[in-house]
């Protein structure tokens, strides 16, 4: 079968019942989706599949026949990086990195449905997924200011909710 | 000095974001085998038979090893520091723990791995376990460890780690009210989103390189060499990528079994927990039990503090002995008081190995001691505030071990919560500072405690 991943054709050999997520990363050397839990718990390994977040520990390739798959080396290079993206930088939502890639398909796929800045709204939108380091504020920073873009990555934004002691 | 008090972006922001920060599981390299276990299905067995022989005939499979394939069996964490050992690499005689590694497998695909461990021949006796560290000091608790139930080496030959400062019972006697509390925070999981993860790799020349996902490279390295018996030059580590640590990446969890299975097969070796593994079989932070029993005064003074602690260890001692003696350096917590009386015990329990967790050992007692601070307030009907900054640290202030505070920061942050909680402090409380105690912040009993700056 084929399956379409950042726009490239490509073949896959595994049976129709692997993970696509195992089809990506051991198959196809595709990296950015991680192995969390393997469970649909954590959604580090989440994916667009024909523009819908998905959970590729828990899709069967064979499910997916012919479908586009983006993941966020599709969404943007360190030199063409997505509004999303790039917000996640300017606003250090990335700490150890690891849940990252689903974090930002999931915020992408949320902004290009409509999603407002309402920060309920975005935690709905991010609910299924778990990160350990940043206690979320700053990832909904970054998805609220990516609605507007346009972020000077020389620097770092501060974060609204950033309490300074004096 | 251009980036002290700059806004700078993270170095490796763009790579998160983008999906090219390459973790130890998207390191590549060809010919990989990959690892399962065979861990104890009981939480404390002897094991009385282990053939590996039908296993090693399985497909796939490249390499098993056994504690017979260890050069040193027995390797501490606090080895280096001189603290005896009591952890075999895998289990030998008998595991004390449920999910201790008995052989690993290293195979083809993760598959053929678990179908070789399915094919381990083992036989266990299961024996009586122990869950409750309170239950280490009965005359008729299991004995789950080659040491007793309490660990037993503190300053050489000791069973608990003591602080004595002062003379708690004439404070006691001059208290005003006796005030006590048992405080019993449970174990927590560190869970990164990033399970242990190891690959090793052998060397044309020898060596091997190992990429890991420690939180403490070297360390881990030392432990390598020393289970292997080989000097430290054999070994190149690659480390500082973590997938999220928060203390359960101090211990070195795949490192050593990866590197024996690479020397054993001659193939690059990999190892990837399951989110299982890493819950049930991974240290935790560990249960504790505090008691705490305060003399005060009536307005709020705390003139002596008597404590004992215990702290569950799981199956082996690990970091356990280095935590609590952290413990005790810091159970007065931001505050002072001059006279101490304290016993910290270290039980073994049948329990998953505890570890390092965010302020190893610190954390707990903070619990605790805030807690505490809140009952003396509530009991004496003194403002938490006014109890707080009475007794906060100051400068020359000395510590639990007698270390002279030079930059305590409690009365600045007790100002900062009282201006974000929009609460008035009344003077001289609103007014009170960290500079070194005389006058009304100075009352007959923290005297003999104060040190000045030329006696250090």
């Amino acid at each position: 079968m084929n399956i379409v991943v950042n726009g490239n054709n490509r073949t896959v050999e595994s049976p129709p019942l692997t993970p696509l997520l195992h089809v990506l990363r051991e198959e196809l050397d595709v990296l950015s989706p991680k192995a969390g839990c393997e469970n649909g718990g954590c959604g580090a390994c989440t994916v667009l599949v024909d523009g819908t977040p998905r959970r590729s520990c828990l899709t069967a390739v064979g499910s997916v026949p012919d479908a586009q798959v983006t993941t966020v080396e599709g969404l943007g290079a360190p030199e063409s990086m997505s509004d999303v993206q790039q917000a996640f930088v300017h606003y250090c939502a990335a700490q150890c990195g690891f849940c990252t890639p689903g974090m930002i398909i999931a915020a992408t796929a949320y902004l290009e449905g409509g999603g407002s800045a309402d920060r309920a709204e975005i935690s709905e939108a991010l609910a299924g997924h778990v990160c350990r380091c940043t206690g979320y504020l700053k990832i909904l920073d970054a998805v609220a200011a990516a609605r507007d873009g346009g972020f000077d990555l020389s620097t770092t934004a501060e974060s609204p909710h950033t309490t300074v002691l004096t | 000095m251009k980036a002290v008090g700059a806004r700078l972006p993270r170095y490796d922001g763009v790579g998160h974001a983008t999906g090219r920060t390459v973790y130890v599981d998207d390191v590549r390299v060809n010919g990989m085998l990959h690892v399962k276990a065979l861990r104890s299905p009981y939480h404390h067995a002897a094991i009385k038979r282990l053939d590996t022989s039908r296993a090693e005939q399985m497909p796939g499979v490249a390499a098993i090893v056994t504690h017979a394939d260890v050069p040193l069996l027995v390797y501490g964490h606090l080895s280096a520091l001189g603290i005896p050992a009591d952890e075999p690499l895998l289990g030998k005689e008998d595991v004390r723990y449920k999910g201790q590694p008995i052989a690993v497998v290293a195979a083809e695909d993760t598959d053929a791995a678990q179908a070789a461990v399915d094919a381990i021949d083992i036989e266990f006796e299961e024996l009586p376990a122990l869950f409750d560290m309170r239950k280490a000091f009965d005359a008729d608790a299991p004995q789950i460890h080659h040491w007793g139930t309490i660990y037993p080496h503190f300053e050489g030959e000791m069973n608990v780690r003591q602080i004595r400062k002062g003379n708690v019972e004439q404070a006691f006697e001059q208290a005003d009210r006796i005030i006590q509390g048992v405080y019993r925070p449970a174990a927590i999981e560190q869970m990164p989103l990033e399970t242990q993860v190891g690959l090793s790799v052998p060397e044309p020349d020898g060596r091997f390189t190992i990429y890991s996902c420690t939180q403490a490279l070297y360390f881990s390295m030392g432990v390598v060499a020393a289970h292997l018996q080989m000097p430290l030059n054999k070994f190149k580590f690659v480390g500082g990528t973590v997938g999220g640590g928060f203390g359960g990446k101090v211990d070195t969890a795949t490192e050593t079994l990866c590197t024996l299975l690479a020397q054993k097969s001659g193939r690059p070796v990999k190892w990837r927990w399951t989110r299982e593994e890493e819950f049930l079989c991974s240290s935790t932070r560990a249960p504790w039990h505090m008691e705490i029993i305060d003399g005060v005064t009536s307005d709020g003074w705390i003139l002596g503090r008597k404590m004992l602690t215990l702290h569950d260890s799981g199956g082996y001692a690990r970091f356990s002995p280095y935590g609590v003696t952290k413990h005790s350096f810091h159970h007065t917590g931001a505050y002072t008081i001059p006279n101490l009386h304290f016993d910290g015990y270290v039980c073994f329990t049948n329990r998953v190995p505890t570890s390092a967790m965010r302020g190893y050992g610190v954390t707990s007692v903070s619990f605790a001691v805030e807690t505490h601070m809140s009952r003396i307030a509530e009991e004496l009907g003194v403002d938490p505030y006014e109890l707080r900054l009475k007794n906060a640290n100051r400068i020359g202030d000395t510590s639990p071990n007698g270390i002279r505070y030079m930059d305590p920061s409690t009365v600045d942050v007790l100002h900062a919560i009282a201006g974000a909680t929009d609460t008035e402090l009344a003077a001289p409380y609103s007014d009170a500072t960290r500079e070194m105690r005389s006058g009304e912040w100075l009352p007959g009993h923290l005297v003999g405690q104060l040190s000045h700056s030329e006696d250090h």
